[in-house]
């Protein structure tokens, strides 16, 4: 029984390639010959440093995906960009005021937003990046954190910026600012440190340190588990 | 970003400088008068010299040209008004063209001063620059129009 | 404005809502841009503005309402362009994949008090307190020029804002700097410059002998009230009003608390006595 074999065609910085099709823009290229030794990190969509541009003949429109989560296509010209230089402030955040004033402190050019939408275009996670930057402006650090939550900071919106924001800088300090400043401490969470703290479970955790290999798999074989 | 440069050079052929070239495109006072009124849309010969946008100037005090020489300047095709600093202390209030009596637009040709020197990549104001308080306490709309006017 | 300007966010909408005038905010807006382009082809500097218009379009009764003046006149005038000029319209529209045609109406608060409630309504719903108080109307440069664009009046002397002063009991003060420009953003770039119109605005309005001076936008409000000591020239007096917004003034004759104004408290009782 024979497969049937299906290849395509693709272009990386110009030059073609057949490969498989049905694979990510990352196993064809290694396919192709190519060895990653930057642009390529998790593997797994999440890292953001595969970022690829791409694009298809006859076509204007500029494309983008994660060379680890894309398919392939027929006719894709496609490139990376590992690496795009950003400007990424050094702050203590203990230090720092959730407030509209450290965000441009950091960070002024989040003004000079010209509200053209490339970036939001841009974002292989689909993000509302030039949202974020509007609420940035505003003062809305909650907003901005929510909204930039997903950000794998894969630098593709800051290389399209014509004003030269890097946005997921800011978003970064936005989730940075909230997360230690804005969002409301667990109680329980606390409550727990101080009972361990108080030296609540020490005889329990004395105990198991004491216990042979063999009780120890007895227990753990007879541990509760949620269904 | 890359903006067009819309110098024709000899024989009406459009620029094909790419854009680091481009401000030298700008070479000379005629080019600049040229391509002040192709980003102005204004016609500055009919400028009279009536000083009555001078008289109206939001800068004035402060400017050592003042609108109505800006406009001699354009029509005389005097590219040194490219570095002169008038320019970038008009507050674009509309006034002068307001009252220019022969309907000159003349905010727009001050604008198309600042915007030859803008795409060429010389700006006046950094946002480096501005002192922390003053990010803090200005209103929003000072930062968004000075770096839109004043920046690049 | 929700950080920056929030009194004139709060006694905006405060005043507003006193008067019965419901309004919704746009849900995730951004910012418009501030400054109309003046460069023909600068189509980039629309766009902010374009895509606010466009969204509007899709809520509410299609009209828009912005108090801030910067706003105002930067969503006017490409609502203007977007009405009467086809190459920006089909631009920005291919731009921003919308179908906008101008559709929307753009007002400024005190459009909306005199087409929606009336001043003279207005004159009856206002208790006198304010009478014998000399109000100077600010209007800034942006409010209304250029006239055939913003359509607000005189392009050097529009009268709403003291038909609304005069609804309220108070006494408008005609002063020559009405509508010339604070200084507005070249605060940043040239200080002095902003200094010294800031003063000149405030001394021509004291000597037409008004005790405060009311303005739409913040950033008129922060140049007139932010004058460095030492900002007149030689041999002149400086020059200092109490500077409000019109909302606030609004606020105070009809009665609403200090607080929604973002007004301290003792700042009415100042306002009397600047009055005797």
């Amino acid at each position: 029984m024979t497969a049937e074999k299906k290849t395509v065609s693709i272009y990386v910085m110009g030059k073609q390639s057949e490969v498989p099709y049905g694979v990510t823009i990352m196993k064809a290229m290694e396919y192709a010959g190519y060895r990653f030794i930057r642009g390529c990190g998790c593997r797994g969509g999440f890292c953001g440093a595969c970022g690829t541009v791409y694009r298809k003949p006859g076509n204007f429109r500029l494309k983008v995906g994660l060379a680890c989560a894309t398919m392939v296509e027929d006719g894709m010209h496609l490139t990376q960009i590992p690496f795009y230089p950003a400007n990424k402030a050094v702050y203590n955040l203990e230090a720092l005021e959730p407030t509209l004033g450290t965000l441009l402190k950091y960070y002024p050019e989040i003004t000079r937003c010209l509200g053209c939408n490339q970036c939001t275009r841009i974002c292989p996670q689909e993000l509302p990046v030039m949202n974020y930057i509007a609420t940035a402006q505003r003062g809305d650090i909650e907003a901005t954190a929510h909204q930039s939550f997903d950000c794998i900071m894969c630098g593709l919106c800051a290389s399209r910026c014509p004003a030269e924001i890097v946005q997921y800088n800011v978003g970064i300090l936005a989730r940075r600012l909230y997360g230690r400043h804005i969002a409301p401490r667990a109680k329980h969470l606390a409550e727990r440190v101080d009972e361990i703290r108080a030296g609540k479970f020490d005889a329990e955790l004395d105990r198991l340190m004491q216990m042979s290999k063999e009780e120890l798999q007895k227990l753990y074989n007879a541990r509760d588990i949620e269904q | 970003m890359v903006v067009t440069c819309t110098v024709k050079v000899a024989g009406n052929t459009p620029c094909t400088n790419d854009a680091e070239e481009r401000g030298r495109c700008v070479v000379t006072g005629a080019e600049m008068t040229r391509e002040v009124k192709a980003i102005s849309g204004q016609n500055p010969y009919l400028c009279m010299q009536c000083g009555l946008c001078s008289a109206s100037c939001t800068g004035v005090g402060f400017m050592d040209l003042l609108p109505r020489k800006v406009m001699r300047l354009v029509q005389l095709g005097d590219k040194k008004l490219l570095e002169n600093r008038a320019i970038w202390l008009c507050s674009t209030c509309l006034t002068c063209t307001a009252r220019c009596p022969r309907g000159l637009d003349v905010s727009r040709v001050m604008e198309a001063l600042r915007v030859i020197n803008l795409r060429k990549g010389t700006e006046v104001l950094a946002p480096e620059g501005i002192p922390e308080e003053l990010l803090t306490e200005i209103p929003q709309m000072a930062l968004t129009s000075g770096f839109r006017k004043l920046s690049s | 404005m929700h950080v920056k300007a929030k009194d004139l966010d709060d006694s905006t909408r405060a005043a507003l809502a006193a008067l019965g005038l419901e309004l919704t905010e746009l849900p995730e807006w951004t910012c418009c841009g501030a400054v109309f382009p003046l460069a023909q082809d600068n189509y980039m500097g629309m766009v902010a503005a374009a895509r606010i218009l466009a969204n509007a379009a899709k809520l509410g009764d299609g009209r828009l309402v912005t108090v801030c003046s910067f706003c105002y006149h930067v969503l006017k005038r490409v609502n203007f362009a977007f009405r009467n000029r086809t190459e920006a319209r089909n631009k920005l529209n291919e731009y921003l994949e919308e179908h906008y045609n101008g559709e929307v109406t753009l007002l400024h608060p005190l459009e909306l008090i005199r087409d929606d409630v009336g001043f003279d309504v207005l004159q009856d719903r206002v208790y006198r307190r304010l009478k014998g108080l000399k109000v100077a109307c600010y209007y800034g440069c942006t409010l209304s020029r250029p006239a055939e664009e913003m359509g607000f009046g005189e392009p050097e002397n529009p009268t709403i804002m003291e038909e609304l002063v005069a609804a309220l009991g108070a006494e408008p003060v005609g002063f020559s700097w009405k509508t010339k420009c604070c200084g507005s953003y070249q605060v940043l770039n040239n200080a002095a410059l902003a200094a010294d119109r800031a003063q000149a605005v405030l001394e021509a309005a004291s000597r037409q002998g008004a005790h405060v001076i009311i303005t739409s936008c913040p950033l008129c409000r922060y140049n007139l009230e932010r004058l460095p000591v030492g900002a007149a020239g030689k041999g002149e007096s400086e020059a200092r009003l109490p500077v409000l917004y019109f909302t606030q003034l609004l606020g105070i004759a009809l009665q609403l608390p200090a607080t929604t104004l973002g007004l301290d408290s003792h700042y009415l009782d100042a306002l009397k006595e600047a009055r005797a």
